[in-house]
């Protein structure tokens, strides 16, 4: 059992169970196609002996007439047994991506601070993928293959036990050999799909670097390079082809073989048999070289799908240690009554690290309800991370954060994130229309609403210039709107889910002035009447709050208004001059 | 059929492989079809003893001899058939490989020719499915392509003349279920193609909207999105699993439709057939042949539909493949090159002008008339706002851009006139963006000397400032960097592209803001390194701080292509203009950096 954990497979099965009907049918028309595959050969043995060989035509019609109806049966039992095999592979590995998409969703933001995304895309493709092929290539249905080998033995014995015996005799060491060179021809392709996507990666480099080859007159020795490796490919595939040539001459030597054994043994039977009725007749002879054949034709498919259970072992391995991270953030088993909702923020000597290195420090401050509140600091002084507690992306070192009266870890994450929406920096687009982008799926929320929005922010004014104005589909993260544009249609979001606490993490990026002019504007609308907790980078904003709070290396250093700050000419004066400098050049 | 003629070289070069790997298959053929005939011949030798009836001992015992050959004979020739068959899949097979790495390596050298405007109209990724895709498209066609197509050719032409040999009629009635076939087939195969594909694209699809979720989780997680986010994920993945199940369904018509053929010839040869053995028009065993003959052509037929659409997919490759390679690099080496005279690398620019295309294709002025001039061992900063045009100024400069004759000459000679090869070796160039490859930092710093020595790479790598990051580098200079290897902070690349630059000592330095994601302070350390190193040197330094570029013998302000303002750092002040209005900004933005600590400045993340 190398390379096989039938335990890890096992904790497949809850997500083949739901659809394991199709897995049965799938089965049973299986068996179907096979009892009409073993009968048909069984048909022209007839045909020849009780009808072409005595010469007796009469009958000969309903032999042809099965013939044809076990043919399309067969034909038809193939084609439905694909399908429901491949339906329920399909479905399950369709019920495992959404669970292990919700199971994503789960964990915590610390997680993917530590685990790269590409790891975490292969999971859900390539892995998922590999245990696909334990459905396309038949493994699942194993049981009718050895349910037909059977059979086909059974047969083959009764038409002629001897015959049969010695046949099997002097097959399997043909057949070892072509199990050892398909081993081979695995072992090559492996090898060589490495060194092609080895090949595949130096090209992806070096396109990419071109102009640094080009500068630095490299052409020559990125051409050998070049050389060397793609001479490794063409090496390796010409390893795959001498495997896969010997294979193919190796697999129909073994049927021409099998053919000359059995007129040696079968003929010479027949003929010191004299044709007598006992022995061995054509029929027979004809129906044994074809018996034969079928029978060897899924012993050689089995090797091929130990491979694949061996992949699959590992992709489920894989698979079974992603969903086993247990990492989410802990929420109430039985939430107690939630105080209604008023929009009061307390941070109480919060301290918070994301590794090791301390980013805030013994931190509190209070936001009343409907307060608007400023925070200002340096880069890297830790305002994103106060956004980032207060929505629960991470949680509290030491301290604790309480929104109206009651710690954040109380309330069920979706209660909070209804309460307190997050504007983060960086603006992120979905695929869809731009109304879309607005709505973002919430049931509550109308086009009407949306819309209603949307003209509050005066995102009409540049969707306008679309063909297909709000229904406007959003390119590939937002390419076709600008970073203001951008930023607008975030806004028109929390405008349009109108949530009680709004965190604010104000874009840096540059903009013209009439954009700049109206994002002022959205700000303004989007605080209005709503507590809220800002990071500002505009003069604007600042002038607009009610309290500014001023952050030095996580911790608090200056509290109050524009005003008072600005008299008091410490560490938040100095920062306004900078801003207030306007834009470079 | 045009586009076949790139495979010429191929043909040609291999020609006498291909015809020997032709003649195997043909012999191939022949020879796996004999089996048919031997086992003929021992069943009419059985069916004779049978007819003899019991009783007749002696007379079978006759026969076994002629048992014994037949068998003999099945024997011998699936043997060499096997030989000949293995030998004429190395050659077909085994020859197209080589001639695709004859391909592959012609397409490389001629992407290495094309210039950065080539590459910056289009993705990597374009490119990378020319050289990959195609060719491996182009690889089926001159390997199993050929090899099907040969060898199906082979296996009608002498399956029918042995069929046309026994019966004609019969021949006939048993193929008549053929052409259709081929017809479905193809239409299959086109089929099944084009779902593997939208297949493939479906899978790429699900894993670019995991990369959107995550990368947007803060979004996602922020607003509660996750039922929004789970939703469309699970329509792509819906999507997928009916595409697949599409899939599967075409597939099973066309394993129904091989099933259907293998069943059908050989029915119709039954009816057919039947009653002329019975009636003694041919030998049982020549009806037996007949059937297996039939079985065999069965097969390879459905393949063809699938064969066929390989070969117009690989036609289409071929074409792209070939217009690429039609592509004429814009920058290119003058006809008749001068040589490069020698020189401090002084520099004179006079009206130079350039136009880009913008993204939708309108020509843009994005330099107009800029000339000045630069002695020998002198230097220059050119300043100005984002999208002056100060890049783009370097490019043109270090030759990585098509530049007007007569326009920029370097120590006296018209730069168009030199050989691409000696303009690059004369100037050293750091662009904006440096790009490191996946190797050790040594042999990055090493790039355009790969033999210089250790000293010599240390001395360059401490001049461009590095030196003080080495221990942050687990494997000092013998780290893997790059896209494979360790992540270095955009200030780290651009130090290692200046060190790249530093060992050639070149006469000319080209420095695109070499220290744009470098902190102030450092830039300082580095600058004062850098003195004297760039003191014999011509140098040319783009720089967005004032700060950088105030030593410099004389300043250029870029604005929208033009030169606004020329004149020592000095000058320039006193003038009141553009650049003291940029220099008073910066300076009072370093003061308030300075206020805050060092915890308050600008950190580059
Ligand atoms: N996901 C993270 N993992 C590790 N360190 C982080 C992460 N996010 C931020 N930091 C670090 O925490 C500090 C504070 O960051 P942040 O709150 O984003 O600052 P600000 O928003 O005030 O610029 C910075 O030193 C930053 O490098
Ligand atoms: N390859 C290109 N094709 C078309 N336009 C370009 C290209 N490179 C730069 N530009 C345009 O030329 C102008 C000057 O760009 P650049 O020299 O990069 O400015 P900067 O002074 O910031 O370095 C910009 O408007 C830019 O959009
Ligand atoms: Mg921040
Ligand atoms: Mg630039």
């Amino acid at each position: 059992m190398k390379g096989i954990d039938l335990a890890l497979l096992r904790r497949l099965w809850p997500f083949v169970r739901p659809h394991r009907r199709h897995l049965v049918r799938g089965l049973l028309l299986l068996l179907l196609g096979s009892a009409c595959r073993l009968t048909l050969p069984y048909l022209v043995k007839l045909a020849i002996d009780r009808h072409l060989t005595p010469g007796e035509l009469v009958g000969i019609g309903w032999l042809a007439a099965a013939f044809v109806a076990l043919g399309a049966i067969e034909m038809a039992a193939r084609r439905r047994q694909m399908f429901e095999v491949d339906s329920a592979g399909q479905n399950a590995l369709l019920d495992l991506r959404r669970r292990l998409f919700r199971h994503l969703q789960r964990l915590p933001a610390s997680y993917y601070d530590r685990t790269p995304t590409g790891r975490v895309i292969g999971r859900l493709t390539t892995d998922v993928e590999a245990l696909n092929e334990l459905f396309s290539s038949g493994v699942v249905t194993v049981l009718g293959d050895l349910v037909f080998l059977a059979s086909a033995l059974a047969i083959l014995l009764a038409l002629d036990w001897r015959l049969t015996l010695a046949t099997l005799l002097v097959v399997p060491p043909l057949g070892a050999v072509t199990m050892f060179v398909r081993g081979r021809v695995r072992r090559a392709y492996h090898a060589m799909r490495a060194e092609l996507s080895a090949m595949n990666a130096f090209l992806h480099e070096q396109v990419g670097g071109m102009a640094v080859n080009q500068m630095f007159r490299r052409e020559e020795r990125v051409a050998a390079d070049y050389d060397r490796i793609s001479s490794g490919v063409r090496d390796a595939q010409l390893r795959t082809v001498r495997w896969e040539s010997i294979l193919s001459a190796a697999v129909e030597m073994l049927g021409s073989f099998t053919v000359a054994l059995i007129v040696w043994f079968g003929g010479g039977h027949a003929l010191a048999g004299g044709g007598a009725g006992d022995a061995l007749t054509l029929g027979t002879l004809f129906a044994f070289i074809e018996y034969m054949q079928r029978f060897f034709a899924p012993l050689n498919d089995l090797s091929m799908k130990w491979a694949v259970l061996q992949n699959a072992t590992t992709a489920s391995r894989r698979i079974f240690a992603l969903l086993d991270v247990d990492e989410a953030l802990p929420e109430p088993a039985a939430p107690p009554p939630l105080p209604p909702a008023r929009g009061e923020i307390v941070f109480d000597r919060v301290s918070f690290a994301y590794r090791g290195e301390p980013v805030l420090r013994e931190l509190s401050f209070r936001v009343a309800p409907g307060e608007r509140v400023a925070l200002v600091g340096a880069t890297g002084a830790g305002k994103t991370t106060v956004l980032k507690l207060l929505t629960r992306l991470y949680d509290p070192d030491e301290g604790r954060i309480l929104l109206d009266g009651r710690d954040l870890r109380e309330y069920p994450l979706r209660e909070l994130r209804r309460r307190v929406a997050l504007v983060a920096q960086d603006v992120f687009l979905f695929e869809g229309t731009i109304l879309d982008n607005i709505r973002l799926g919430a049931p509550e929320i109308d086009d009407e609403r949306a819309r209603a929005a949307a003209d509050r922010l005066h995102l009409d004014e540049f969707v306008a210039r679309f063909p297909r104005g709000y229904q406007e589909p959003v390119r590939e993260r937002g390419k076709n709107l600008s970073a203001g544009e951008k930023q607008l249609v975030s806004f028109a979001r929390v405008l349009a889910a109108a949530p009680p606490v709004l965190a604010l993490d104000e874009a840096t990026s540059n903009v013209d002035s009439h954009t700049e002019h109206r994002l002022q504007e959205a700000v303004h609308e989007l605080m209005a009447g709503r507590t809220s907790l800002a990071v500002a980078h505009r003069l604007s904003t600042v002038r607009d709050v009610d309290r500014i709070l001023v952050l030095h290396r996580g911790r608090l250093v200056e509290e109050g208004s524009h005003a008072g700050l600005m008299a008091r000419r410490g560490l938040y004066e100095r920062l306004v001059r900078l801003q207030g400098m306007g834009e470079e050049a | 059929m045009r586009e076949l003629l790139l495979l010429g070289p191929a043909f040609r070069r291999y020609r006498w492989r291909y015809l020997a790997g032709a003649l195997c298959i043909v012999g191939a053929v022949l020879l796996r079809l004999l089996v048919p005939r031997y086992l003929g011949d021992a069943i009419d030798l059985l069916r004779q003893a049978a007819s003899l009836g019991p009783g007749v001992a002696a007379e079978p015992e006759a026969l076994r001899p002629l048992l014994v050959r037949a068998v003999l004979w099945i024997l011998g020739v699936a043997a060499a058939g096997g030989v000949v068959r293995t030998t004429s899949r190395l050659l077909v097979l085994g020859t197209s490989r080589r001639g695709i790495h004859d391909l592959r390596r012609r397409v490389f050298a001629h992407l290495l020719r094309l210039p950065p405007s080539f590459y910056a109209a289009r993705p990597t990724g374009d490119v990378m499915s020319r050289v990959v895709n195609d060719v491996q498209f182009v690889q089926s066609l001159l390997g199993p392509v050929f090899l099907y197509l040969a060898e199906n050719a082979a296996l009608y032409v002498v399956c029918l003349s042995f069929m046309l040999g026994i019966d004609p009629v019969l021949t006939g009635l048993g193929l008549l279920p053929f052409p259709f076939a081929l017809w479905r087939a193809r239409r299959i195969a086109a089929e099944v193609q084009r779902l593997s594909r939208a297949s493939q694209e479906g899978l790429a699809e699900i894993s670019a909207r995991v990369d959107e979720s995550l990368s947007g989780q803060m979004v996602v997680k922020g607003l509660a999105l996750e039922d929004f986010d789970y939703a469309r994920f699970e329509r792509r993945c819906r999507e997928y699993r009916d595409l697949n199940l599409r899939l599967t369904r075409t597939r099973a018509r066309m394993q129904a439709l091989m099933i259907g053929l293998a069943a059908l010839g050989p029915l119709v040869v039954l009816l057919a057939g039947g009653p002329r053995v019975v009636a003694g028009g041919i030998s049982l065993g020549d009806f037996v042949a007949m059937l297996l003959y039939l079985q065999f052509l069965a097969g390879p037929t459905a393949v063809l539909g699938f064969v066929l659409s390989s070969l117009q997919r690989g036609r289409a490759a071929l074409g792209r493949l070939g217009e690429l390679l039609a592509t004429e690099p814009a920058l290119a080496d003058p006809p008749a090159p001068a040589p490069l005279p020698p020189g401090g690398g002084a520099l004179a620019v006079r009206g130079l002008t350039i136009e880009l295309e913008n993204e939708r294709g309108e020509p843009r002025r994005v330099l107009d008339g800029v000339s000045f001039e630069l002695p020998a061992g002198r230097s220059l900063g050119v300043v100005g706002a984002t999208g002056a045009g100060k890049s783009v100024l370097l490019r043109a400069l270090a030759r990585q851009l098509e530049i007007p004759p007569g326009t920029v000459f370097l120590d006296g000679a018209d730069l168009t006139s030199l050989r691409l090869a000696d303009a690059r070796g004369a100037i050293g160039y750091v662009p904006q963006e440096a790009f490191l490859f996946s190797a050790s930092l040594a042999e990055n710093v090493a790039l355009g000397r790969p033999e210089a020595g250790e000293e010599e790479i240390a001395a360059a790598v401490a001049a461009a400032g590095l030196a003080k990051d080495l221990p942050q580098f687990p494997e000092g200079l013998a780290t893997l960097v790059g896209e494979r290897g360790l992540n270095v902070s955009g200030g780290q690349r651009q130090r290692v592209a200046l060190a790249r630059v530093l060992l050639l000592r070149p006469r000319l330095l080209l420095l695109d803001d070499p220290f744009s994601a470098v902190d102030a302070e450092t830039t300082e350390e580095i600058l004062a390194a850098l003195a004297p190193l760039m003191r014999g040197r011509t140098t040319v330094l783009v720089a967005h701080r004032v700060a950088t570029v105030r030593r410099c013998d004389e300043i250029l302000v870029l604005d929208r292509g033009r030169v606004v303002e020329r004149g020592s750092h000095a000058e320039l002040l006193a003038a009141g203009g553009r650049y003291a209005r940029l220099e008073a900004r910066q300076r009072a933005r370093a003061e308030l950096a300075a206020g805050l600590e060092e915890g308050g400045e600008d950190e580059e993340r």
